[in-house]
């Protein structure tokens, strides 16, 4: 299937349109028309989820939107109406095939304009002796908003069955000195360079690439470097509430510098690790409180399609009543993320990380990093053998957790250190130890939804009828949420066996021991 | 999907005016659109200013793949492509004679097409030949333009006699007047016992110079004159097809 051909160039300062088109026009007829001017906007979730998926969201002139392939620019699909330039979550779009294929890869992320264009141009048709045209030609020019560069360039556009046509329209541009191609995306990548971002500069997933020869004090370091950057990269976003995940991936890379200070022992001087576990560990408890009621308020949905219509009523009081909550939990973190001491801290481990290397050993830094990422990783492991052994159908919820958090730091310390080992075997590890974080998930998950729900309906007052609703609705989750529990905690044991088996732990000594 | 067959056994009834501008309607509703020009007069390849190569002929078409793939041709308005007619054409039933599965030819020479385009109409010549059995089984609907008069009726019974002797269904069949002139007495009382029949689309298509005159501008009329009188009707019916092609 010969799609129709499609080249761009940029449009050097020296090149004389005028002269181009006159050549051409010695081969065809040629026809000028001014193009209306229009501005488009590059949209897309903080962390790149459209681009990762060559994906790129445009929306022209605030009343039209267009997904488009990368590199080619192929719509996928597009939406045109009026009410439209405010949608930023997918559930802000009208139901129909666009908020179809973004549902699901947005979440509950945002979209966030990245950078706007403003275009104008002119189109040339080139007709041969039927008058047929035969090739399209753009002259555009793409003002950066907000910033004071031009993209000039060329687009020639073929016509299927007119490939001699589009070829000799080539040479002319050549010719003229046209000769610096460029992608269609060029003037939106280039727009998001200035404005500071560029395309998966963020993801939420820790990479880190670690040498085995590096100290274990240099890639400790360069450990948290990266965890720094993450948090300080979520902090506007949660500060402006843009989206939940601002602050849940926040709080990922702080339960990560946590348990990297915990786990990767007597590599930093102990003052240090002292000092930022507490300050750390105050951290967490701050942003706590807000993360909790963010994770209720995405259980709405389901909370409504477990209950019947009778009760749906109690389950709307409920949200309402977390949402206001949730506002006093949101300003009051946002007044900690702005307050001098706050700030002090973190620039604080930020001069730390960054400062001299000299300061401060501690016994272990100097041992070559690969040594002790073994060591870390086989004690997590063994630990996790134990305490899972020793849970049975009647143990505690808290051992549950317990063993969940150990699974945790497992995960983290086989992540920091996953660049040292050989990657098919780090992604068999780490897949075998998701299908049990999974399991404990879930269960953890259930349980905190339960203690929340008893806390509430302890707080409700007997007397008033909305009161009287709710307290039916939380009676019905409980019970459903109790009988969901108990077939997640049947479940736990058949993947721990599996987990535990001997031939894994043989993997786990062959590859950390 | 769909293939949409624009035929009537009689010549003159503007099949090429419906098909010419349903086909540009329909690529600027954003689907990608082939017209096939089967009739050796190539009016639709003309009104298009396409020029088919001179070796595409009746034995590539009928061949398919390639043969035809290479010889589609952008027209000047985008998601519109052409395949062109070419003179051999006239020659078509000793051509389709010739071959096995004669009656299914065409249905597979597009079957490759209909992965590539959202709507494929077809501009028939008239005549009710073996081309014609083959577009009817090829064709997903039969767009037939009636002029409402006492001939045209029986043309139609011609066709749905036509359509159960080769035992295609006659729910494939859409029609809706054309060239319609107001001042005669006949178009109307025709219409007036016509329009009720359950597939006979209600959107009417007057006889109009501006529509005469596309062998003058060689462009839809719809793209020439988007305001027109004529423009607004190609519009009207378009929108009634597009409605009926959700319902099946």
């Amino acid at each position: 299937m010969p799609e129709p051909k499609e080249k761009m160039w940029l449009l050097p300062e020296s090149a004389a349109v005028n002269a181009l088109v006159d050549d051409i026009g010695q081969d065809f007829t040629v026809e000028v028309e001014p193009q209306p001017a229009f501005t488009v906007t590059w949209f897309d979730t903080f962390d790149w989820r459209l681009y990762r998926r060559r994906q790129v969201l445009l929306r022209r002139n605030k009343d039209s939107w267009h997904l488009l392939l990368r590199p080619a620019g192929e719509e996928i699909v597009s939406l045109r109406g009026k009410g439209l330039a405010g949608c930023s979550f997918s559930s802000d779009f009208p139901a129909g095939r666009l908020r179809t294929v973004l549902a699901p890869i947005l979440g509950v992320r945002r979209l966030l304009p990245l950078v706007t264009l403003d275009s104008s141009g002119v189109l040339i048709r080139f007709l041969n002796r039927d008058e047929k045209v035969v090739a399209f030609l753009f002259l555009q020019e793409q003002r950066v908003a907000g910033a004071d560069v031009v993209f000039r360039t060329v687009k020639l556009q073929g016509i299927r069955g007119y490939d001699k046509e589009f070829k000799t329209v080539s040479r002319f541009i050549r010719r003229h000195g046209i000769v610096d191609p460029v992608p269609p995306f060029h003037a939106l990548e280039e727009g998001v360079r200035l404005t500071g971002r560029r395309p998966l500069d963020y993801s939420s997933a820790f990479s880190i690439t670690l040498k085995p020869e590096m100290s274990a004090r240099q890639a400790t370091l360069a450990i948290f470097r990266r965890l720094l950057e993450a948090m300080q990269q979520n902090t506007p976003g949660i500060i402006d509430d843009l989206d939940s995940e601002f602050l849940h991936d926040f709080r990922v890379a702080l339960r990560r510098t946590r348990s990297g200070l915990a786990l990767i022992r007597r590599v930093l001087p102990p003052e240090i690790t002292e000092t930022f576990k507490k300050e750390f560990a105050g951290l967490g408890k701050v942003t706590g409180a807000a993360r909790d009621l963010d994770v209720y308020l995405l259980y709405e949905k389901d909370y409504k399609s477990r209950l019947p219509a009778s009760l749906q009523g109690g389950v709307e009081a409920f949200f309402a009543d977390i949402r206001a909550r949730r506002e006093i939990a949101r300003k009051e973190l946002v007044r900690s993320l702005r307050s001098p001491e706050y700030r002090a801290m973190i620039s604080r481990w930020h001069d730390y990380l960054y400062g001299d290397d000299s300061g401060g050993a501690s016994e272990n830094s100097e041992l070559p990093i690969k040594d002790l990422a073994g060591k870390i990783i086989l004690r997590s492991y063994r630990r996790i053998l134990k305490d899972g052994r020793a849970i049975d159908p009647s143990s505690s919820d808290e051992k549950m957790h317990r063993l969940r958090i150990q699974c945790k730091k497992l995960r983290y310390s086989l992540e920091f250190f996953a660049s040292l080992f050989p990657p098919d075997d780090i992604r068999i590890v780490i897949g075998q130890l998701k299908k049990l974080q999974n399991n404990l998930g879930a269960f953890n998950d259930l349980s905190v939804q339960q203690e929340m729900l008893h806390q509430y309906l302890a707080r409700l007052r007997p007397g008033s009828g909305r009161n009287q609703q709710l307290a039916s609705a939380i009676g019905g989750l409980l019970t459903s949420l109790h009988h969901e529990q108990q077939r997640v905690r049947e479940a736990f044991f058949p993947k721990f066996r599996r987990f535990s088996r001997s031939e894994n732990t043989e993997l786990y000594k062959k590859l950390f021991g | 999907m769909s293939v949409i067959a624009v035929y009537n056994i009689k010549g003159g009834v503007g099949k090429t005016a419906t098909a010419v501008n349903l086909s540009y309607l329909s690529a600027g509703g954003g689907d990608k659109t082939l017209l096939c020009d089967l009739d050796p007069q190539g009016s639709s390849t003309f009104y298009f200013r396409v020029r088919p190569a001179k070796k595409f002929n009746i034995s590539k078409l009928l061949k398919g793949g390639k043969a035809v793939d290479g010889n589609i041709r952008g027209t000047d308005y985008p998601g519109l492509d052409l395949l062109p007619a070419d003179f051999s054409f006239r020659n078509m039933d000793i051509a389709l004679d010739d071959l096995k599965k004669s009656r299914h030819r065409i249905s597979k020479v597009l079957k490759p097409l209909r992965q590539e385009y959202d709507h494929i109409f077809l501009d028939c010549p008239p005549n009710i030949t073996l081309l014609s059995e083959n577009i009817f089984h090829a064709a997903d609907y039969i767009l037939v333009p009636l002029i409402p008069t006492t001939l045209s009726r029986l043309a139609l019974r011609q066709l749905f006699r036509f359509l159960d002797e080769i035992g295609q269904k006659r729910s494939k069949v859409l029609i809706f007047f054309s060239m319609v002139e107001k001042r005669k007495k006949m178009h109307w009382e025709m219409m007036r016992l016509l329009i009720k029949k359950p597939r006979v689309l209600p959107t009417v298509i007057p006889f109009l110079a501006d529509i005469e005159k596309m062998g003058l501008y060689r462009q839809p009329v719809t793209a020439a004159f988007p305001r027109s009188l004529a423009a607004t009707a190609y519009s009207g019916l378009w929108a009634e097809i597009e409605k009926r092609l959700g319902r099946r």
